[in-house]
């Protein structure tokens, strides 16, 4: 009766929800919660506009990005999409300095202005907060897409050439179909993780008027130890992402599909001079939008010897270690939720909403209630060591989910029926029909998911100190003792570690391809 | 997951037995537990070299818990309430002592506070002050040639420097300078804050993020300490970084340590607090944590702190003040600000 997926995505709303539940229990005053009524208001209809903008473009730019790197292989096709994976992964401070570098009053475009006789561009405001989300968030965008147009049928392309389509007739019958289909959820994943972004909004905002919840639902933990107002706020927050996920989720198509035999097909449009010219077009400035901020990051490269310390070796391996587990964890996560599509039931709609929860969920508030729950239970040490990897993973679990549900779905459809009439399930079903699907996407989410996972801090802020040390640990204790360029080398061993996991990753799907 | 948890809770048994090895072995020792906060204990922070001198002298071990900031410390103090494992607590700051007092898991620090030298008279007696300083803007004076001499020069001149702020409502200085305005100011700061608001660059969620934004030329002033200067003279031995010295005063920024009531180590943890006061702890202080030290010891100051600005005025509002109020000034300066 209850499915593994069903299981799983019912124990992660449970933790979400009982992390709450003891996060309000440890004290506060929310009665005084409609006073901030108002206040409320004007952050949620703030985050909504920027969340909206930061979503509309990062979904129309990533598209057109998924299609120019479909259609084209050029070398240093592989580099990019590192690369869009250590952008989509670093943690925020590096993104800030990153985009600061380029657009910002000093920065090299700043310089270049002033070069010419010209104004400075204006970065603080709505707009570098775009800049910086969309940077942030067209790369998930990209690589998903990327999956599913790599997904078709080849006989679809085969069909396509021998009408005679024209690059138009492309579009409209090969690609819009599969864009209809991923955007809702690709459109909701991006939505929230802007609706509920923090340091980014704030420090490239430009004022109080550039907010979000989160914001409100820190005050509340760090300055007023006000626990239950942080609940209601978190829970409010959660209820807005969730209620957005199910109204997106009814404009998604079901999923109809059928058996491909052929995959390398080509498409009749990429002789097309048109598209030539407009893919080379977005390749080019998707690549000067997205690698000048991160390559602004190898100027820490001059500090990287003072790394060479007993402390920067423990933090790594612990980085390493954390991440590592918590990468394999968010992917174990959401094979399990995804393993719903297998079922062939109408939509999986309880293990897409478990995911998104993960990114309604504000992660201080959620480890902060965790703390509650667990303090009893055993030392705090230990519990940080057996928390922070979980605690990763499902922060980390709607990005694989994001990567793995669709080519589940996908394959159940196309080989679900065949494989149920000969009666192949479970462990042999996983092995002979989904593995071979599955090995290109797993290996994008796993390093997705443990790039993230690299990069996070948050969780480690409750639970850490002493032993427990990673990279960003480090990262922020020294940017917070003044010292600049080492945090400069720890951002590019960060980024680096980030780009050089995805690359192998993305060399090793290849070869299995 | 029952397999993957006992599996996990084995690897995190094995591991934590791994890590406490040490402090197990030397079981005869009382132990001390001080809550403090990540950069205190960090490479560049005192924390190793007061746990050294405090061990030196008290046949105990001092074991440092680090949250991220004074904010994490005072909700990992309610979050656990009386099963706190805390002897005592290292690094709250003013804008957080009622909240903490509210707590009820303070008691009376035992000290002389005769002898301190800060620029106010201290009389609470359940929180001790370990260092202090002056919020100030911080600027580099080969880019700024004439700084405005007043908190109101720098709001009224509509062709001032740019500033980098921090938002008062997620960070110790972004607030500190919300009050600071306030005590200038009084009823009319938000007007105040409506005339400065076109040269504020952003308000950044930490300290952090605005000085690095500062250094990387933003801005013409951040919103830091007045000792700021002093680390760059002492460890990078530039002098050009310069703080601003405003003739209506400076808001302070005091921070503090306090014993809690459920302490199995009342003796010890007094013992601590007394020892935060002595010359071996004060003079860790200043170029440990790039504070003014709350007694200074019979050596005076090292060079570097030589041209720290002694501002004339100190402005200050008391904890409870900030207790009550800080949401109403918050409110105000949001309607001011967002304009």
């Amino acid at each position: 009766m209850f499915r593994p997926a069903t299981l799983t995505a019912l124990a992660i709303l449970a933790l979400a929800g009982a992390s709450l539940a003891g996060l309000a229990g440890a004290g506060g005053n929310v009665a005084a919660l409609s006073s901030l009524g108002p206040y409320l208001a004007r952050l949620v209809a703030g985050a909504t506009v920027q969340a909206g903008l930061s979503m509309l473009l990062s979904i129309l730019l990533g598209t057109a990005l998924a299609l120019a790197l479909l259609r084209r292989r050029f070398p240093g096709r592989n580099l990019l999409l590192a690369v869009l994976t250590a952008a989509a992964v670093a943690p925020t401070i590096v993104i800030v300095f990153g985009v600061i570098a380029i657009y910002g009053r000093s920065g090299l475009l700043g310089d270049l202005a002033r070069a010419v006789g010209a104004e400075p561009p204006a970065i603080y405001g709505l707009q570098g907060i775009l800049i910086a989300h969309v940077l942030m968030n067209m790369p998930l965008v990209t690589r998903t897409l990327l999956q599913a147009f790599g997904r078709e049928p080849g006989e679809r392309r085969r069909l396509a050439s021998a009408l005679g389509f024209s690059a138009a007739d492309c579009f409209r019958h090969l690609d819009w179909p599969v864009i209809r289909r991923e955007a809702p959820a690709l459109a909701t994943f991006v939505f929230l993780l802007c609706f509920t972004s923090f340091a980014v909004v704030l420090s490239l905002g430009g004022g109080p008027a550039n907010a979000t919840l989160e914001v409100a639902i820190y005050e509340a933990v760090r300055f007023e130890a006000d626990f239950a107002r942080a609940a209601a706020l978190a829970g409010l927050q959660l209820v807005l992402c969730l209620g957005l996920a199910t109204a997106l989720a009814t404009l998604a198509p079901a999923v109809h599909d059928e058996a491909s035999a052929e995959r390398h097909a080509a498409r009749p449009d990429i002789l097309a001079p048109c598209l030539l010219r407009l893919d080379c077009l977005v390749l080019i400035l998707a690549t000067a939008w997205i690698a000048p901020p991160l390559l602004s990051i190898a100027s820490g490269v001059a500090a990287v010897p003072t790394l060479a310390t007993a402390e920067f070796a423990w933090a790594a391996a612990t980085s390493a270690a954390i991440a590592l587990g918590a990468g394999l964890l968010a992917c174990l996560f959401a094979v399990l939720l995804a393993s719903a599509a297998r079922g062939r039931r109408l939509r999986p709609r309880l293990p897409d909403l478990a995911a998104f929860t993960m990114l309604g969920l504000p992660p201080f508030a959620f480890v902060a209630g965790l703390y509650v729950l667990t303090r009893n239970l055993a030392d705090p040490a230990a519990l940080g060591l057996m928390l922070v990897p979980l605690v990763n993973a499902l922060m980390a679990l709607p990005y694989a989910y994001r990567l793995l549900a669709p080519p589940l779905a996908t394959n159940a459809e196309r080989h679900g029926r065949l494989a149920e009439s000969l009666g192949i399930a479970g462990w042999t079903r996983l092995r002979l029909v989904e593995w071979p699907a599955l090995r290109a996407p797993l290996a994008a989410a796993f390093a997705f998911a443990t790039a993230l996972s690299l990069g996070d801090f948050g969780v480690i802020a409750l639970f850490g100190g002493g032993e427990l040390t990673t990279l960003p640990y480090l990262l922020a204790n020294r940017l917070g003792a003044y010292r600049m360029d080492e945090a400069g080398a720890l951002a590019l061993v960060l980024v680096l570690s980030a780009g050089g996991l995805a690359y192998l990753t993305e060399r090793w799907s290849a070869r299995h391809a | 997951m029952t397999f993957l948890n006992s599996r996990m809770t084995r690897i995190a048994t094995a591991l934590s037995a791994l890590l406490l090895a040490t402090p197990s072995m030397a079981q005869e020792k009382p132990a001390l537990t001080v809550y403090t906060y990540s950069s205190f204990t960090g490479k560049y922070g005192p924390g190793a070299k007061v746990k050294a001198a405090f061990e030196a002298q008290c046949s105990c071990t001092l074991n440092w818990v680090a949250s991220d900031d004074a904010g994490s410390l005072v909700a990992r103090l309610k979050l656990e309430g009386e099963t706190t494992k805390a002897d005592a607590v290292l690094g709250l700051d003013m804008n957080l002592a009622a909240e903490a007092k509210a707590t009820g898991l303070f008691q009376p620090h035992g000290q002389d506070t005769t002898a301190l030298t800060l620029p106010i008279a201290w009389t609470d007696d359940t929180f001790l002050p370990f260092d202090w300083g002056h919020l100030a803007f911080v600027y580099d004076s080969t880019k700024l040639a004439a700084p405005p001499t007043s908190l109101k020069q720098l709001v009224d001149d509509p062709n001032g420097p740019k500033l980098v702020l921090q938002d008062p409502r997620t960070s110790a200085p972004g607030l500190g300078f919300l009050l600071w305005m306030r005590a200038v100011y009084g009823d009319g700061a938000d007007t105040a804050w409506t005339r400065l608001k076109p040269r504020i660059v952003t308000f950044t969620k930490g300290w952090s993020e605005a000085y690095g934004l500062f250094l990387k030329g933003e801005a013409d002033m951040v919103l830091s300490y007045a000792t700021s200067p002093a680390y760059h003279i002492g460890v990078e031995k530039k002098t050009q970084y310069k703080a601003a010295p405003f003739s209506e005063g400076h808001y302070l920024h005091i921070e503090l340590a306090g014993m809690t009531r459920t302490t199995r180590q009342p003796e010890l943890a007094k013992r601590f607090l007394a020892f935060t006061l002595s010359d071996a702890f004060q003079l860790l202080i200043p170029e440990g944590n790039w504070m003014m030290p709350a007694k200074q010891a019979a050596g005076g100051l090292p060079a570097s702190f030589a041209d720290v600005i002694k501002p004339e005025r100190t402005l200050l509002f008391t904890p409870d003040e900030v207790r009550t109020q800080r949401r109403s000034f918050i409110d105000a300066w949001l309607a001011a600000a967002s304009r």
